[in-house]
């Protein structure tokens, strides 16, 4: 039977939400919307609506093999859905596939001196920034 | 009573610990550097884990059908 991106689940590990979500003010709108988000998708997958990353994106990040949840779920334009999760697809030992959260972060960051969550995405896959 | 400025040889990648917490220095937007908690490389959490990222063949299989908007 084929797979599709819909049939797989989601999975948040300690180490990265840590970095990614626990580094934000529990109070902070970001992190509050983070934990939501990932209450939903783990309570059903189906509310996932993924669209694919870029190889050649806007900041000259290269996300090849991952995917992006814009957060809150359900909304689309930047101000409506101002976050966003990044996750990759990838292999567990016993071969299933998983999709894996490596980022989180703001889409169209206000301060021009804050990282975008596309720009997290590939420092977590690349071991630097574009 | 002025305060006095502690220089530092820092360079990008390094870590460096404050009261107990680690930062990494990076560069920021503008050709300088700052410090920001460290964003553990996912190469490492795959190995501690035994996992791997899939391949393109596989990602194009499960999810070539999805649709992108071309932000990022």
């Amino acid at each position: 039977m084929e797979l599709s991106a819909r049939d797989l689940p989601a999975r948040f590990d300690r180490e990265e939400w840590r970095e990614e979500v626990e580094r934000l003010d529990e109070r902070s709108a970001s992190r509050i919307q983070a934990e939501r988000a990932r209450r939903e998708i783990e309570r059903d997958k189906t509310v996932l609506d993924f669209e694919k990353c870029e190889i050649d994106g806007e900041e000259g990040t290269n996300l090849l093999g991952c995917v992006k949840q814009y957060v809150p779920l359900g909304r689309q334009g930047a101000s409506d859905a101002p976050f966003g999760f990044v996750f990759q697809l990838a292999q567990n030992p016993d071969g299933s596939f998983v999709w894996n959260f490596i980022a989180f972060g703001e889409r169209h960051p206000g301060n021009p001196a804050t990282r975008t969550v596309y720009e997290r995405a590939h420092k977590r896959l690349h071991g630097r920034y574009p | 009573m002025a305060i006095a400025v502690k220089k530092l040889d820092l360079h990008v990648g390094e870590l460096v610990e404050i009261e107990g917490r680690r930062y990494e220095v990076v560069p920021d937007k503008t050709g300088g550097l700052t410090i920001e908690p460290p964003i553990t490389p996912i190469s490492e959490l795959y190995e501690k884990r035994g996992m791997k990222p899939a391949s393109a063949e596989d990602f194009e299989r499960i999810a070539g059908d999805l649709p992108t908007d071309g932000e990022g």
